[in-house]
């Protein structure tokens, strides 16, 4: 009977022709315009039955069995007002999207209201993607329904139409529709969590002096590591030794961090996996720290907006 | 995805709810077959259903596979040991009905569920096979909303639990249903069987090809009916109602039996001339082919033929109420072509070694009166005058020689003994006579003027060949108990009888009591479901399209279909879909609102998030309204709004409004500046 939604199964036509029909919008109410209904795989059989019954009154001469027959294919037939009237007049908004990193559910929460009045019974909505939930409109006039989808890649998530369907009352009848609420979820990127760095060089006028020395002069030198800045790198000793080293140099380390795409080594997608990983790593020991992306800057900061809006950058990072 | 599972699952469940009225719907269902199925089947049923509820509480399990094959096939061992035809009606309405009560067994899911929901309305429409009475169909219309209900719950959300409203929503749903039924009841066509099918047999109560002495005693103690008829013009006087269904021609062992008929095309037969009584007959169903009718009767009906002996046949055996209209010529004669010598020979034949005695006696008395209309009137005189009686229960008679025994020794008997008394005389005698069974009479419904015909109306009597009229009915009965032709079977029998035929007959309570009037009212609405219902056949459908739509096309059925159809369909969408006036609003509520409106005109619009309280804070400062009187208004409206009692016309809810309404003033205002 409820089989999992197909995924993907709106070809391109079918869903042109659904922007045309029930064009996209916040807030959506069902009506005659917009639902659609067909026998269930049920509603074939029971229609095969009726048959039958037609059959065996035609045969036995049986007034009676006739009148079976005619009553049943009636009830069919009023079934068919009873399912739409289950869904008439349902309005369904998106009120609420969390969002969630690559690999997660991403949470929508639809907010389905009925007229008031007669109680709506079984119900369910999902996204092709998604599972399918069952609203409560029986007892109360508003159900919110929380529904997950995957967040398979990062940057907006967008399950698209939303299925809302009902088999009551004999489940002979499917009342459907596919309803566009606009829905979209931000997906991050998935973290990849790194230690972060002892001391980021800042500029001389930010931060706070821990060198004793008070310099920003050559100090020593130590072997290069990855991330060491390659501007440092002496490369006349490389000519000699094969080993590659950079100078050192005192200077001033800041509690701000700066977190710089640039900065990072990998791929794209696995540089911003580090830096998601180390703003919400940063966020967590409550450290101020900024974001380089590119020409883009985050000014530091500390505190669950200022993560989300690093997040959200990271998110979309690359993306028009 | 383990939360999809669990879910999935719980989709296909079926419901508590659901299941208990499937198992509530089944036993309702199976109830009206116990009447005329074995008991082993009811039995197996009702096993079934004891196991599937203890399977609902949780303390039985699921029986495992080698007990429900085991079952299956002690089942369909059980149905071709008990007797009836493998491929009759009575052993497929078993094997339905005893699959029902296994899948039962092994209902676990939803798709489970709708197979029995399924199977039940065919055994709702399987037991009209049987039983077309009205009483049978009100009950197995409750049954299709029990499982009309057990349906609508299997689409309910799984927890809820309310049988109560399934039940009404099926209700509902089926009346609603009612009138688009009617509709297609009376225009969906009516077709001519497709293929032969196996009838049920048996078991009805009737005049039958062989008749012994006692059988139609027997068929005196049934008020069951046997069929009603409706006269187009007057019912004719109670001593002419001879219903004639089967001739006797042969006599033996004490049993007179039917000759098998044969059809006759009947070319130059004089036609039936003088008055006619044009009548339609509603007969209950008997599985056999002959019909009665009054002589001499002329079948109006296609597919009923007269045959040779003027008894009616129809084409096929009487399944349900059938009904075939009849004009009947009481003065025509009976004589066919004429007597031939095949059929002298058949209407005198006689075993000679039989009833000596009886042979003699006739023999002496056909000397003494040389004619067949002095020997028959010797006879009746002889039967009148003598020591003979009329009873239901007649001493039990020799096979041998039962006649001799009856005439001289018990002298007790019933309209077989003397009819069959006097045939064997006549045919000793070697004058062509037979035996004619069918029914006497009839009682008539005062509500709706037709003619009731009961079992306990079933007679015999003699027909006698006579050169210059034809067959010429004698009725023995007649002469030893007028009463039972002028007036019925109870005016002519012993206080005794009587008494033993009122308990059987509750029917015959004589005067007008209460209880006869009712019962008069419940036949005459039976007779109506029988004339509307059960009798409409494509005869009485083409009359009614005929009186509806004039000429009968199909463009013009078609058309009146879909217009009946909207119509009754628009009804019911009209009950679904009206909307009910909404509910009166609290009287603040409304004030606010229309104050909310007046506000809305002036750009002043009410956030989605606003109690009416914030709202009138901001528009107030807004509209710069002096503080103080401002939360005073706010104060009293925060009171007044959740205080249940506040009645539209009160001095609190005056002052209020006038409150709101100079605030809507001050906002007009403002906003024009």
């Amino acid at each position: 009977m409820s089989e999992a939604i197909d995924s993907g199964q709106i070809s391109s036509r079918f869903g042109q022709w659904l922007d045309r029909r029930i064009p996209p919008g916040k807030r959506i109410t069902l009506s005659q315009h917009n639902v659609f209904i067909f026998p269930t795989r049920m509603g074939f059989v029971f229609g095969g039955l009726i048959v039958v019954l037609i059959l065996g009154a035609i045969n036995y001469q049986s007034s009676l069995v006739y009148g079976v027959a005619f009553l049943l294919g009636t009830m069919l037939l009023i079934g068919i007002l009873y399912t739409f009237r289950n869904l008439s007049g349902v309005s369904l908004e998106l009120v609420g999207t969390r969002a969630g990193f690559v690999g997660e559910d991403i949470g929508f929460d639809v907010r389905l209201v009925r007229p008031q009045g007669r109680g709506r019974e079984g119900i369910q909505i999902g996204w092709p993607d998604g599972i399918k939930q069952w609203a409560e409109l029986c007892d109360q006039e508003a159900d919110t329904v929380r529904m997950y989808v995957k967040g398979t890649r990062r940057g907006w998530l967008r399950p698209g139409r939303l299925l809302v369907e009902t088999y009551y009352p004999l489940g002979l009848l499917r009342a459907w529709t596919w309803v566009d609420l606009n829905a979209a979820g931000l997906v991050y990127p998935k973290p990849i969590f790194t230690d972060i760095p002892a001391g980021t060089y800042g500029r001389r006028d930010e931060g706070e002096l821990i060198d004793p020395l008070g310099s920003d002069d050559f100090t020593d030198l130590k072997t290069y590591l990855p991330g060491d800045s390659v501007k440092h790198i002496i490369w006349r000793s490389y000519a000699r030794s094969d080993e590659l080293m950079v100078k050192r140099y005192a200077s001033f380390v800041e509690p701000r961090l700066w977190f710089d795409l640039d900065q990072i080594p990998g791929g794209v997608e696995e540089r911003l996996g580090r830096l998601t990983g180390l703003a919400l790593r940063a966020t967590r020991l409550e450290r101020e720290f900024g974001l380089r992306l590119d020409g883009m800057e985050i000014a530091p900061g500390v505190g669950d907006a200022h993560l989300e809006q690093v997040l959200r950058e990271l998110a979309l990072y690359g993306m028009a | 995805m383990v939360s999809s599972e669990s879910s999935h699952s719980a989709l296909h469940q079926i419901p508590r709810n659901s299941l208990a009225l499937l198992m509530i719907a089944q036993v309702v269902v199976l109830m009206p077959h116990a009447l005329h199925l074995s008991p082993w089947i009811v039995a197996v049923g009702l096993f079934c259903g004891f196991w599937r509820t203890r399977v609902y509480q949780g303390q039985w399990d699921y029986p495992r596979n080698w007990i429900k094959a085991l079952l299956v096939v002690a089942s369909a061992v059980g149905v071709a040991l008990s007797g009836s035809d493998v491929f009759s009606l009575e052993a497929a309405t078993s094997m339905l009905l005893l699959a029902f009560a296994l899948k039962l067994l092994e209902m676990k899911n939803r798709r489970d569920a709708y197979v029995v929901v399924f199977l039940s309305y065919f055994v709702i429409a399987t037991e009209f096979l049987f039983d077309q009475s009205m009483a049978v169909a009100a009950y197995e219309f409750g049954a299709m909303v029990v499982v009309t209900a057990a349906m609508v719950g299997m689409n309910q959300f799984h927890t809820r639990v309310r049988p109560v409203a399934s039940l009404r929503l099926a209700a509902g749903l089926v009346a609603q249903a009612l009138p688009l039924t009617v509709v297609l009841f009376v225009f969906f066509p009516r077709v001519a069987p497709l293929w032969t099918v196996p009838l049920p047999g048996g078991g009805t109560t009737g005049i039958s090809e062989q008749m012994t002495p006692g059988d139609i005693a027997n068929l005196t103690q049934s008020d069951q009916l046997a069929f009603r008829v409706v006269f187009d013009d007057e019912v004719p006087a109670y001593q002419e109602l001879y219903w004639r269904g089967l001739v006797y021609s042969d006599f033996h062992n004490g049993t007179w039996s039917a000759q098998k008929s044969r059809f006759v095309a009947s070319p130059g037969e004089p036609a039936a001339a003088g008055d006619a009584a044009s009548y339609q007959v509603l007969m209950e169903p008997t599985m056999r082919d002959w019909l009665y009718a009054l002589d001499r009767a002329v079948p109006e009906t296609p597919g009923v033929r007269r045959v040779a002996d003027y008894t009616l046949r129809s084409r096929d055996p009487v399944m349900s109420v059938f009904r075939y209209e009849v004009s009947s010529y009481p003065g025509a004669r009976l004589d066919g072509r004429g007597m031939t010598r095949a059929m002298e020979v058949q209407a005198t034949r006689y075993p000679v070694d039989d009833n000596p005695r009886i042979q003699a006696y006739a023999d002496e008395l056909w000397q003494r009166t040389g004619d067949i209309d002095g020997f028959v009137r010797s006879l009746l005189q002889q039967i009148s005058s003598g020591d003979y009686h009329y009873t239901l229960k007649p001493p039990i008679l020799p096979s041998e020689n039962s006649i001799d025994a009856f005439w001289f020794d018990t002298q007790r008997g019933f309209c077989t003994h003397y009819a069959g008394a006097l045939v064997f005389m006549l045919r000793s005698v070697g004058a062509p006579a037979r035996m004619v069974g069918g029914y006497q009479g009839g009682e008539i419904n005062p509500i709706t003027g037709h003619l009731v015909v009961r079992q306990y109306d079933a007679h015999a009597w003699v027909e006698v060949w006579d050169e210059g009229r034809g067959w010429r009915r004698v009725d023995p009965t007649q002469a030893v108990a007028p009463a039972r032709i002028e007036s019925g079977i109870e005016a002519a029998l012993s206080a005794e009888d009587r008494a033993e035929l009122a308990a059987m007959t509750a029917a015959r309570l004589g005067d007008w009591t209460l209880v006869s009037s009712l019962l008069n009212w419940s036949e005459s609405l039976e007779h109506r479901w029988n004339l509307w219902v059960i009798g409409f056949d494509a005869g009485s459908q083409r009359g009614l399209l005929e009186d509806l739509l004039g000429d009968i096309t199909p463009v013009r059925i078609g058309l009146a279909m879909l217009f009946f159809g909207a119509l009754s369909l628009s009804v019911a969408a009209l009950a679904l879909f009206w909307r009910r006036r909404p509910t009166r609003r609290h009287p603040v509520e409304r004030a606010f609102r229309s104050f909310g409106d007046a506000a809305a005109r002036h750009g002043y619009e009410r956030e989605v998030h606003e109690s009416p309280m914030v709202f009138v804070e901001r528009v107030g400062h807004q509209a710069r309204v002096n503080p103080a009187q401002l939360q005073l208004l706010i104060a009293q409206l925060e009171a007044l709004l959740y205080n249940p009692a506040v009645a539209w016309g009160s001095r609190e809810l005056k002052y209020l409004r006038t409150q709101l309404r100079r605030l809507h003033f001050r906002l007009a205002f403002a906003s024009t500046q």
